[in-house]
């Protein structure tokens, strides 16, 4: 605040990572605006924009490596008047997946995408990007609401975009339960509003930890906000069985959009449970009753998602269906981080960013092979490896990541997983995280396997652009090579307030 | 059938003790604290304006408010991606709505500006006004008036977009004079919120007709249109 304070003075100065995390907010909002206006360039504007936002990333990790977390009180006048915007290591690593994976779209979209849809997909992707960075670096649970809408509004949008009937009716159901999860959301902001007159989460987490004479926490409306909240987020994160929407939404989308909704958007609810879970509502939720239940429904999912996954006869399900069980890893971390702490959570952040890798270069190949030989159906891929190595190559990475073989960096978030399991004497989740790998390697297979073997009916082949092809090995090669930068990804994670994490001991 | 009663038995009373729940949690809610709502009072005077909600909406909490113009053209920008065509006849407008639209533009325009204008320092403001300014619009388009297709390109989107442009513009000024995002100088906190909430009102009001409408314009040829004059 010292230092606010003295900039207060001086105006035309503000620190650099001011710069960085404002232009992260305004620059997609000035994508959104100039696609709208000049519709005919907005191919450029939308890949210009997913460049400079990688650059904005980087420098806002450049700033906050050498100054530690950083808070922005917007208006000028903090908590609990106004709002803050909050950036830590958590943050910045999901910021700055956001960024790639959602550069390698871009690059992918110019070439996916004709003139007429592409007018349509620039400025609801933009607004997408927009929704995901200001989520990320806000700190009120109002705010969080709002980025929310944002984001599910546009999900949904593209998702409808190329208007088939599967589309359509895919998004209608995506549209209903995000609907019912942002108002479940709403009602939890507030009771929590009511009972403590405060929606940043800093002073919640204070209020909540610290109980004074006046205000209870563990009132029925603290349990009911939570229970609201929880709920809403996971569904909107699609964690089994609250999974109903996500095969035929993210099934049915054009293949770029598969890719952001799988990699992206489901983290980003995911990325608000994990930041409440662990600072406002840890008092609550210290009891195992409730992070079993949720270690549960992970396990069910990642099993009961792997086994559908693999019955599927098209590839674009099979490979929704394997969202549906990659999310189940990450519930693991609820039974795991109150006494494994560091280990949990880095487990499940390098899962995060890797699956953000690896499943958006699966539905990018998806779309290749769509392009290419007009269908999906997994038994008729006829020798792709042959006539479509690049795709081919990518899919197989990518699948590395996936099923967690070493040196990928699904390999290492599984491992941190399982030996946090290993250290608290969870076998039982133990063989759950090691099953769901060899599930995955089962779905996995059956997709290489047909893409070696001729079909019975040939299809006519049509020619897929090298920028979708290289896209998506990037993002596969990306994925592996994720494997080799432990060090570096998890030291990052360690930035965060004192006061936020203590609870989980980071 | 089997199916739906097995629904109705274990779903009803699912709902049912889960509407219990809220209801004993709502009414068991403790006293509201009231110190934000003092700390909003006692920042009024640097607000820039005089009624509290406008306060919060465009000062304190302005950037939710940005957000949500965002939201505003996000759903616009929605429905124009489904392409869809107009469905509507063309009929020659009936003799008294004609008369009566004409009779109640000017009017729901004089609302439009007093609610904006009011919102300062009593209820109303940019969304209550850009409401009565859509409505309006939808009552001329009901009527049969249409937007030159000189307007629906260009100019049409340039009235859309003025709201959050302009907010993002503010955002970037205030951002370089004073270093913070949103955070006005004292002395011209109220100038700031005019300007916002007069674009905010055109932006809205566009926007809602533009939703009602569904079709973009310049889809076909001389379909949809309606806005103000």
């Amino acid at each position: 605040m010292a230092i606010e304070n003295a900039l207060m003075t001086f105006p035309m100065a503000f620190p650099l990572v001011s710069l960085f995390a404002v232009t992260l907010i305004l620059l997609p909002l000035v994508g959104v605006i100039c696609c709208f206006l000049m519709p005919r360039i907005s191919r450029t504007l939308g890949l210009f924009t997913s460049f400079a936002n990688v650059i904005s990333v980087a420098g806002l990790g450049w700033q906050i490596l050498e100054h530690d977390s950083y808070r922005h009180a917007v208006g000028g006048w903090g908590a609990p008047l106004g709002i803050e915007l909050y950036a830590d290591g958590l943050s910045l690593l999901m910021l700055a997946t956001t960024a790639i994976v959602g550069l390698a779209i871009s690059v992918y979209s110019t070439a996916y995408f004709k003139p007429a849809a592409g007018v349509r997909f620039w400025p609801i992707w933009l607004c997408l990007l927009t929704a995901l960075n200001t989520l990320f670096l806000s700190e009120d649970i109002f705010n969080l609401y709002v980025t929310l809408e944002l984001l599910s509004l546009s999900a949904v949008a593209l998702t409808a975009l190329t208007g088939s009937k599967e589309a359509l009716s895919g998004a209608m159901r995506y549209l209903l339960a995000s609907l019912l999860a942002s108002l479940s959301y709403l009602l939890g902001v507030v009771l929590l509003y009511h009972s403590f007159g405060s929606v940043d989460i800093s002073i919640l987490t204070q209020q909540m930890q610290a109980p004074s004479a006046t205000l209870a926490t563990a009132t029925p409306a603290v349990w009911a906000a939570l229970g609201l909240m929880g709920a809403g987020l996971m569904l909107k994160t699609a964690i089994f069985p609250l999974h109903f929407w996500l095969p035929p939404a993210h099934g049915s989308a054009p293949a770029p959009v598969s890719a952001l909704l799988s990699a992206l958007v489901i983290k980003a609810s995911f990325y608000i449970l994990l930041r409440l879970w662990f600072t406002l509502f840890e008092p609550l939720v210290d009891s195992q009753a409730i992070n079993s239940l949720l270690g549960l429904l992970g396990c069910t999912a990642i099993l009961w998602g792997s086994v559908q996954a693999i019955r599927q006869t098209r590839l674009k399900l099979l490979i929704a269906y394997s969202t549906v069980a990659q999310i189940g890893y990450l519930f693991l971390i609820f039974p795991l981080a109150p006494n494994m702490g560091s280990l949990a959570w880095n487990g499940v952040a390098y899962l995060i960013i890797s699956h953000a890798l690896a499943k958006s270069a699966m539905f990018l190949c998806a779309g290749n092979l769509l392009r290419f030989g007009g269908h999906d159906r997994i038994a008729d891929l006829d020798r792709v490896v042959q006539r479509l190595p690049l795709t081919a190559a990518a899919f197989a990475l990518a699948g590395v990541s996936i099923m967690g073989i070493p040196p990928s960096g699904g390999f290492i978030g599984k491992w941190l997983l399982l030996e946090a399991s290993m250290n608290q004497g969870r076998w039982d989740l133990v063989a759950v995280i090691v099953i769901g790998g060899l599930l995955a390697a089962v779905y996995i297979f059956k997709v290489i396997g047909y893409t070696f073997i001729p079909a019975k009916v040939t299809h006519e082949a049509h020619a897929v652009s090298a920028r979708m092809q290289w896209s998506a090995l990037l993002l596969a090669i990306g994925a592996v090579l994720l494997g080799f930068l432990s060090l570096p990804v998890l030291s990052l994670l360690n930035i965060s307030d004192a006061t936020i994490t203590s609870g989980v001991g980071l | 059938m089997n199916r739906n009663r097995l629904l109705l038995v274990v779903l009803l009373p699912l709902l049912l003790t889960l509407a219990a729940g809220l209801g004993y949690a709502v009414l068991s809610l403790p006293e509201q604290p009231q110190y934000l709502q003092k700390l909003v009072m006692d920042n009024m005077a640097e607000s820039g304006v005089s009624h509290p909600v406008t306060a919060v909406l465009l000062n304190f909490r302005a950037y939710d408010t940005l957000l949500e113009m965002m939201v505003l053209l996000l759903a616009l920008l929605a429905v124009w991606s489904f392409d869809m065509t107009d469905p509507k006849h063309k009929t020659a407008p009936n003799q008294v709505l004609d008369t009566l639209t004409r009779l109640l533009t000017p009017l729901l325009i004089l609302v439009t500006a007093y609610l904006l204008w009011v919102g300062a320092h009593a209820p109303g403001g940019a969304f209550q006004a850009g409401s009565v300014l859509a409505a309006s619009a939808v009552l001329l388009s009901l009527a049969g008036w249409r937007l030159s297709n000189k307007l629906t390109a260009l100019p049409l989107r340039i009235v859309l977009v003025a709201g959050p442009g302009v907010f993002i513009i503010i955002s970037a000024l205030t951002m370089l004079l004073e270093g913070q995002l949103l955070k006005y100088p004292v002395a011209q906190a109220g100038l700031y919120i005019v300007i916002l909430e007069t674009f905010a009102t055109l932006s809205i009001g566009a926007t809602l007709a533009a939703l009602f409408l569904g079709v973009r314009p310049g889809k076909t040829d001389k379909d949809k249109g309606g806005k103000h004059k």
